[in-house]
């Protein structure tokens, strides 16, 4: 039984119509157990963001399944979709992407607001988690006064909030220095390991994927295993 | 709630500087329409706060007492009709006050001289000294407006061009005609004020130019059906008959108009750029999971929250503006008024907000991932 984490089954995404018909993504097949950290590499166009945005429930896939928690999202409405973004699937964007009159703390609680109320155990676990990233002393800080590997930091906190069972990562190093980056990548792998989360990355770094348990290769809509760590336990 | 109080605590001066814009057209909103009240009651105070109901006048008259002439003998017949409970003669004439012998250009007053009969309910309440007696047929009650002029309780004064003199024996408030004080005046020396010319009363016996009347459900039709050659108008109606005093509130009531469309745009306009610069926090929002809903509840609370604000310092500021106009000036801050004025206004506001939250309903959420394919 491996219903758990995400699972995609022949997904094919095509754009536009008859002669200008342009497939981003053919017949890809992808599962994520809880607790891996699947890297996906490969040049720009290849399909990445189609991929991560179909796996997001931030697209609706031509052809194939996409299952969360075995729970398949095509036949789900647009409001449902989003309430599967709020509930069940962590955004790490490529700059970070926080709301700039927010201060660290709020960043997190917005999104417990998006669902309704925000009670003082939210407030608590948002507080803990941000300690733990290690920005227990800038939770009255806006973004414009933290750094890049910060603001990402804040990113990460932001998509733990709401326990999500996916964890979804777009070039989130990309505005990093090397050693940014690796703090930030490993905080990811740390959090995927310790809350058994199936997390994506997807990267152009070759430096991260050494964190990662599993590798693709992307070309041409096309997705292939590169490289395959047997998991430690 | 939570996004629009943040926010605004965050930028305070872009918010404030939309807050200034709106505070200025709420101010100007309470302005016109204090300017509008204040001259449409200058213009039939007198009018207005008369006890009637309803008001005969000659047929083809156009509702105007200066076009109407009527024999007294009609109040009796009046009376004797259907709902009405009681009727009274009415005459209107102006005329120019002069203090003394003076020939100082401000020594000269114009006024609104009323014939009515003393102790009928077309006699206002006097709030100083006495009221109109049939014996002293020279002694008025005058609008309290005029001891700005320098008149006092127990003056005399002649009218320009005639050889009446009229005594001051009381003081009305609120009692204004044709922009003009009031001053009330026995029937019988109205007549020889108002038709000094010999033949000006066209040999109608007992000429009044209209006849008020009491009674509720009274049918108008009815009444001038009774009494031959009359046209017979409610009260309101008879007020827009009064010359001038249609164009003057049209004027400010289409300046009102125009300004409640003109806010509509300014701040719709204002709002949607605020959201369109937004267009990009809104996607990531929304692709970590935020509703419509969600978004479009933080656009609306928030313009609710600014509106409400600037619409309190425009009211604040109009009663202050009041405050401190000087006396003369026709403004008066109607509070019936301001609160549907500000309840416009915020439904305005509200309204011009739709536009974008329309807009964020079609924000894509994929725009967040900062490449669309």
């Amino acid at each position: 039984m491996t219903t758990m984490g995400l699972q995609l089954t022949n997904v094919s995404k095509y754009y536009g119509e008859g002669s200008t018909r342009v497939c981003a993504l053919e017949n890809v097949s992808i599962t994520v157990e809880p607790g891996e950290f699947v890297a996906v590499v490969g040049p720009s166009g290849s399909g990445k963001s189609s991929f991560l945005s179909i796996a997001g429930a931030l697209l609706k896939a031509s052809e194939g399944e996409v299952t969360l928690n075995g729970l398949p999202l095509s036949k789900l409405s647009d409001k449902e979709l989003s309430s599967i973004r709020l509930q069940e699937i962590g955004f790490i964007m490529q700059s970070s992407n926080l709301v700039p009159y927010l201060q660290v703390l709020d960043q997190l609680l917005v999104v417990k607001k998006m669902a309704g109320k925000i009670s003082a155990e939210d407030k608590a676990y948002a507080v803990k988690l941000l300690e733990e990233l290690g920005l227990g002393a800038k939770l009255k800080s806006f973004p414009e006064e933290l750094s890049g590997g910060e603001k990402q930091r804040v990113a990460i906190a932001r998509a733990l909030m709401n326990h999500p069972n996916v964890i979804l990562a777009d070039e989130p190093t990309a505005s990093l220095d090397t050693k940014r980056a690796h703090e930030v990548v490993s905080l990811i792998a740390n959090q995927v390991k310790t809350r058994r989360i199936a997390a994506v990355m997807v990267t152009h770094d070759e430096r991260m994927l050494e964190y990662c348990d599993k590798v693709y290769h992307m070309e041409d809509g096309k997705l292939q295993l590169t490289k395959q760590v047997h998991l430690a336990h | 709630m939570f996004l629009a109080m943040k926010e605004i605590l965050h930028s305070k001066m872009r918010f404030s500087m939309i807050v200034i814009i709106f505070v200025m057209m709420a101010w100007l909103v309470f302005i016109l329409s204090g300017l509008g009240n204040g001259l449409s009651s200058l213009a039939a105070s007198a009018f207005k706060n008369m006890k009637a109901d309803y008001v005969v006048f000659e047929q083809g008259a156009q509702s105007s007492m200066s076009k109407s002439l009527l024999s007294e003998q009609l109040v009796g017949e009046a009376e004797k009709l259907p709902n009405v409970l009681a009727a009274a003669p009415m005459g209107s004439t102006m005329a120019t006050a002069l203090k003394g012998d003076s020939t100082n250009n401000d020594d000269k007053v114009d006024i609104a001289i009323l014939g009515i009969l003393p102790g009928s309910f077309l006699e206002p309440a006097v709030i100083q000294g006495d009221p109109l007696s049939n014996e002293n047929l020279t002694a008025v009650i005058v609008n309290d407006s005029m001891k700005d002029e320098g008149f006092q309780l127990g003056d005399t004064f002649k009218l320009d061009g005639s050889t009446v003199a009229l005594t001051i024996i009381g003081f009305v408030e609120d009692q204004t005609y044709n922009h003009l004080p009031a001053v009330f005046i026995p029937m019988p020396e109205w007549r020889e004020i108002a038709f000094a010319a010999p033949g000006s009363d066209k040999g109608i016996e007992g000429p009044v130019n209209a006849i008020m009347l009491q009674g509720s459900d009274i049918d108008p039709d009815t009444i001038s059906s009774k009494l031959t050659n009359t046209d017979t108008v409610t009260r309101a109606k008879a007020v827009q008959g009064m010359p001038g005093y249609k164009e003057e509130s049209g004027t400010i009531l289409m300046m009102l108009a125009f300004l409640f469309v003109i806010s509509a745009f300014v701040l719709g306009v204002f709002f949607f750029v605020m959201t369109m610069q937004k267009t990009n926090q809104f996607g990531i929002m929304k692709a970590i999971g935020a509703k419509n809903g969600f978004l479009s509840r933080a656009i609306v609370s928030q313009v609710f929250v600014l509106s409400l604000v600037s619409i309190v310092i425009g009211v604040l500021l109009a009663y202050g503006t009041a405050a401190i106009m000087p006396k003369g000036m026709p403004f008066m801050l109607d509070t019936k008024l301001v609160i549907v004025y500000s309840i416009v206004l915020l439904m305005i506001a509200v309204l011009s907000s739709l536009v974008s939250v329309r807009k964020i309903t079609k924000i894509d959420p994929l725009q967040a991932l900062g490449r669309v394919e």
